[in-house]
């Protein structure tokens, strides 16, 4: 006990210093302010935690400082945005994406049949790059030709009241059914499905390292799970449109939910094994690279859906309203399903103030777990520490890498969707929420889980409080000027902390010395 | 003979430095061999060059009549090779269990090997949930080495086994590895000439990245006049 | 003499091409030197101005790579030391009246003092800490820039604006002046910086950059070598956002943000880190890219630019200048060294 003690001197002593703050903050105010800042802290957190715990599990095994995190979790926001606005569009998008997705599917394929290809040096070096020009050439002509739902997303940039009204009365603005007119279906589809295959191929022949590969049914389940989405998507469009239309705006919203994770997934394993790979023994290069990518993705989002600012609705379970709202009991607010409750005297947002962060305590156990308790973490954990001698027992880290990288984005995109119908949607979302999380891990700890938590809702409560203290103002003692801090405080005075907390210990307040 | 590892004249390169510049290693099957020489002579980097951790760019590596170099490491480890790094590179996160089951190759490897395992080294029994942090050197090498067991291993490189221990402790490592030698091939790299003298039947002697001499243990004891041109005062 | 010719052949070939741009620049648009010389305007009075934006980012850039590429800090805050030179000097003419040499003393005490600030943080922090505190450094000056109460000196998120240039310089009126003085402080700069980085205190940043550890066993004090390049990183800079304040009718707060500490990576990143002569290569391409782009293809010009930023990390990480020079085996000995130290 007295050597932790001594070992953590300085940690406690920070521990005692932020209890000592937020005791005198509490002073400062009254209860129902104190209660709804507190949990508005923890909302911010929560959100700040699904950003950073994505990045630090990345930063953690694969030594990747992802700068690209805060775009990733933009386009979260903006996609899960898209599919509640229009699903039109998003299930037009699903039989191209699966058709060009199919073809990756077959990755093991291609070894076998490389194989059997006997060619000339020469030839072989050609032979990819004809390949993929090939393929880029079907899918210059198909793509652009495709049906696919387009709008203008500028009618959706109004503000948020008159969008607000349209949604709640049901009005939509009038959906065009997209048909194929330029090109005909059956050559569409057959021509991305060849294009894929024809450009994976290639990319295949890249490699030319042995392998033993084992064809079994295994290998061409993902094709045919690719192959069946496609068709499906194009054959029930009409009635999967209907449908998604007509879903009432909770289900609608969960579907976004999962469909913004998804791509987020999707996004992160497809960033890693593509453009993050070859840069492992080039670390610089990476962080270069990534803040690249944060700057494309931005560009990415602009020239998609502009410059406007959105706001999503919430769903109907979190945004009613009646006579009995705000609820104070909690059959009041099963009943009315109000937006608003009453807390200790304070009205505190439902969506906002409860749910987020009753999700971010959703993921942190769910991962705790996951890093704890499955196979997958235990080789994420022996991993963050010795990657050579995981791989010499025969595991495939490579993909397990991949698989850590698509979990982070997909964490980072999760929380966009969620924190879109709380703060809206806009071009520059991503990188202050970034800084957030980069300030939370480094006033926790680098590469430790439980750090980026509390980093996380150390950030979002100093925010907070500050933002307030902003509204009521701090008498200033032995004076009667009052102090009323201004909004640019509110970073300031988180940089100011991260600053002097890597000073004191510069592995964080949880972090491991090195 | 039947060689269920054959090195033949691999050249490796770590960075711009030529660290491997003609290793040749024969294996025979059920046999221990030790790699003899001195410090940084290249041993180390053998035995990461036959797994694929630095992996050979000219040379040949057959095992088990099929080439592995250039297959991935994970691929060449799961043909079934088990590598025990030297420095006793155990998960200083994970539990002494964890530690075991993450080696596992197929589901189940953890528990029908268990008994066997711990029957070669009771003390880990003892220690199954502590971290690895806790261990002292000698548990930490026994968990290392009963990593490699977990699953089928038909080859087993073990680097350095006695580095740092006590005497009575190395005296249970060897009787460990006599052990397990009757189940599976063994690879030793061994800077202790008199431990390697006692669990070996053939050594290869690296100098300066190349294999300069190999043979059977027993002439290598006699022959005073190697020992001391290529090891040292041994 | 001679030997001193033939072996600067390049470097004296490009200053002879920089001396006379303008004034064939002139001729292809039917103006006569005389009239260039007069301060004429058209087409050589907008090349000029190109010309002189280069200069200030090569100078900028060139400050990036002394502590990026050759002392290996690598510094997420580093548009404040350029920032720092850009808003005092805009604001000790506008706001306080100072000449141009009282405002040059000023932006050198300022430009020290920032320094001294980074180094308080150096011995503390390594690797991606540092980087972490120099961008809280950074955006906590950005955040102080954009403030609306400081509104009345830096005008906040508009920029800064209104600051009366003397004539006899000004960017309006004796462009082709203004052009040569920046030739002339960017070539001084150059040469300073040669000679700093071949200078044993040079060296020892070299050695700092491959091996802190070893250079600090061999004796040296590390942290004093750091805050020489740093303090002479900062001068450079302050001094290259000096000219920015006198040649730009606006400073705009985002020379304050982390978008113009990547414009710096980006730069030397194209020229090639620690190559030096890269900062002045990569200026010119980023500009000119950067300009071809805007005025071609509009709206997504960032977006091509980014992605030409990942191609360059992706296939010709030495840049172009390393690329050029990485036929001797050294260099590429010294960088996989670098790369090392970032990889542990």
């Amino acid at each position: 006990m007295n050597s932790f003690l001594r070992k953590n001197f300085i940690v406690i002593i920070a521990f005692a210093v932020m209890a000592a703050f937020l005791i005198a903050a509490a002073q400062g105010m009254e209860k129902k302010d104190f209660v709804i800042t507190l949990l508005r802290g923890l909302a911010v957190g929560s959100i700040t935690f699904l950003v950073a715990s994505g990045f630090s599990l990345i930063f953690g095994l694969l030594d990747v400082l992802n700068l690209a995190h805060g775009t990733l979790f933009m386009i979260g926001a903006y996609i899960g945005w898209t599919v509640v606005v229009r699903p039109d569009t998003f299930v037009d998008l699903l039989t191209p994406l699966a058709l060009i997705a199919s073809g990756f599917a077959l990755g093991d394929v291609y070894p076998l049949l490389a194989s059997r290809i006997r060619l000339g040096s020469s030839m072989r070096r050609i032979l990819p790059w004809a390949l993929i020009l090939v393929s880029l050439l079907i899918f210059w002509r198909i793509l652009p030709r495709y049906p696919i739902a387009i709008w203008d997303v500028e009618n959706y940039g109004q503000s948020p009241v008159t969008f607000a009204f349209m949604a709640d009365s049901g009005t939509r603005l009038p959906v065009l059914p997209a048909a194929f007119t330029e090109v005909t279906m059956s050559s569409a589809l057959i021509g991305l499905l060849l294009a894929s295959i024809v450009i994976a191929f290639g990319i295949s022949l890249f490699d030319t390292s042995p392998r033993t590969v084992k064809l079994t049914w295994k290998n061409f389940i993902w094709f045919a799970v690719a192959l069946i989405v496609a068709i499906v998507g194009v054959v029930f469009n009409n009635a999967m449109t209907d449908y998604l239309f007509g879903l009432n705006s909770n289900w609608l919203f969960f579907v976004a939910v999962v469909v913004a994770t998804l791509s987020g997934v999707v996004l992160g394993g497809l960033m890693e094994a593509t453009l993050i790979r070859p840069l492992y023994s080039r670390p610089i290069y990476q962080l270069m690279l990534t803040l690249g990518m944060s700057a494309i993705g931005i560009e990415m989002v602009r020239a998609i859906w502009g410059r406007p600012e959105f706001v999503m609705s919430k769903p109907e379970f979190f945004n009613g309203g009646g006579e009995a709202c705000p609820a104070t009991n909690f059959a009041d607010w099963w009943a009315n399903h109000c937006s608003t409750i009453l807390f200790l005297d304070g009205r505190v947002r439902v969506y906002n103030e409860i749910f987020i962060p009753l999700v971010g305590l959703v993921v942190l156990v769910s991962i705790w777990i996951l890093l704890q308790r499955t196979r997958l973490g235990m080789i994420i954990r022996a991993g963050v520490q010795d990657r050579e001698m995981v791989e010499a027992l025969g595991i495939n880290i490579r993909r397990v890498f991949t698989m850590v990288f698509a979990l982070g984005v997909g964490l980072a995109a999760l929380g966009g969707v969620l924190a879109a119908p709380s703060s809206g949607l806009s071009n520059a979302m991503g990188e202050s929420l970034f800084l957030n999380a980069l300030i939370a891990l480094a006033i926790g700890g680098l590469t430790n889980y439980p750090g980026a938590a509390l980093g996380s809702v150390i950030v979002g409560m100093i925010q907070q409080f500050i933002i307030k203290y902003g509204q009521i103002g701090i008498p200033i003692p032995f004076t009667d000027i009052v102090f009323k801090p201004t909004p640019p405080l509110v970073p300031a005075s988180t940089v100011m902390l991260m600053v002097i907390i890597l000073l004191i210990l510069p592995n964080g307040l949880l972090g491991k010395k090195e | 003979m039947e060689y269920i590892l054959d090195v033949q004249n691999i050249q490796t390169f770590i960075g711009q430095y030529h660290i491997l510049q003609g290793v040749n290693v024969r294996v025979p099957k059920g046999s221990i061999v030790a790699l003899l020489g001195r410090n940084g002579a290249g041993k180390t980097t053998t035995l990461k060059s036959i797994i694929g951790l630095t992996a050979p760019r000219e040379g040949k590596v057959i095992f088990n009549g099929q080439e592995v170099n250039g297959m991935r490491s994970f691929d060449i480890s799961s043909m079934g090779i088990g590598f025990v790094p030297e420095h006793r590179a155990i998960f200083r996160d994970l539990s002494v269990e964890e530690n075991l089951k993450i080696a596992e190759r197929k589901k189940g490897d953890y528990l029908r090997k268990k008994d066997f395992i711990f029957e070669l080294f009771p003390d880990l029994k003892r220690l199954i949930s502590l971290p690895g942090t806790s261990l002292s050197g000698g548990q930490q090498q026994m968990l290392a080495i009963a990593r490699a067991l977990v699953p089928d291993n038909q080859l087993l490189l073990i680097d350095e086994p006695s580095e740092g221990l006590a005497p009575v402790i190395i005296e249970s490592m060897m009787a460990a590895i006599r052990e397990l030698a009757k189940e599976s091939t063994v690879v030793l790299v061994e800077q202790n000439f008199l431990v390697a003298s006692k669990l070996a039947e053939y050594y290869v002697i690296i100098e300066e990245g190349r294999s300069v001499q190999d043979g059977n243990m027993k002439d290598l004891v006699a022959d005073k006049a190697a020992i001391h041109r290529y090891l040292g005062a041994a | 003499m001679k030997k001193f010719f033939s072996a600067n052949r390049g470097s004296l070939f490009t200053l002879l091409v920089l001396i006379l741009m303008p004034f064939i620049v002139g001729l292809f648009d039917g103006a006569s030197p005389a009239t260039v010389f007069v301060n004429g305007s058209g087409q050589a009075k907008f090349i000029e101005g190109l010309a002189i934006e280069i200069f200030i980012l090569a100078v900028y850039a060139i400050s990036f790579d002394l502590i990026f590429g050759i002392t290996g800090l690598l510094s997420f805050g580093h548009s404040m030391f350029f920032a720092v030179g850009a808003y005092l000097t805009g604001i000790a003419i506008k706001s306080f009246g100072y000449s141009l040499l009282p405002t040059l003393g000023l932006i050198f005490v300022g430009a020290v003092v920032q320094a001294l600030l980074f180094a308080l943080v150096l011995p503390r922090v390594k690797g991606i800490t540092f980087a972490l505190v120099t961008l809280g450094l950074g955006s906590v000056f950005h955040i102080l820039v954009m403030s609306s109460e400081m509104g009345k000196y830096t005008g906040s998120d508009v920029g800064l604006q209104g600051v009366i240039v003397p004539d006899f310089i000004s960017p309006a009126n004796e462009r082709l002046r203004f052009y040569f003085v920046m030739l002339v402080v960017m070539i001084l700069v150059y040469l300073i910086y040669q000679r700093f980085v071949n200078s044993p205190t040079g060296r020892v940043c070299v050695a700092i950059r491959e091996n802190e550890g070893r250079a600090r066993m061999l004796g040296y004090n590390t942290f004093y070598f750091k805050l020489a390049a740093l303090t002479l990183s900062s001068l450079t800079a302050a001094l290259a956002g000096f000219f920015h304040t006198l040649y730009q009718p606006i400073v705009s707060p985002n020379v304050a943000g982390m978008g113009f500490t990547v414009t710096a990576l980006l730069i030397i990143l194209i020229g090639g880190v620690g190559t030096l002569n890269g900062a002045f290569v990569g200026a010119v391409m980023y500009r000119l890219l950067d300009y071809g782009l805007r005025r071609y293809i509009g709206e997504s010009a960032s977006f091509i630019n980014g992605a030409i930023y990942v191609l360059f990390v992706l296939f010709i990480p030495y840049g172009i200048v390393g690329t050029w020079r990485l036929r001797s085996f050294e260099i590429k000995q010294g960088w996989e060294r670098l790369l090392k130290l970032f990889g542990q």
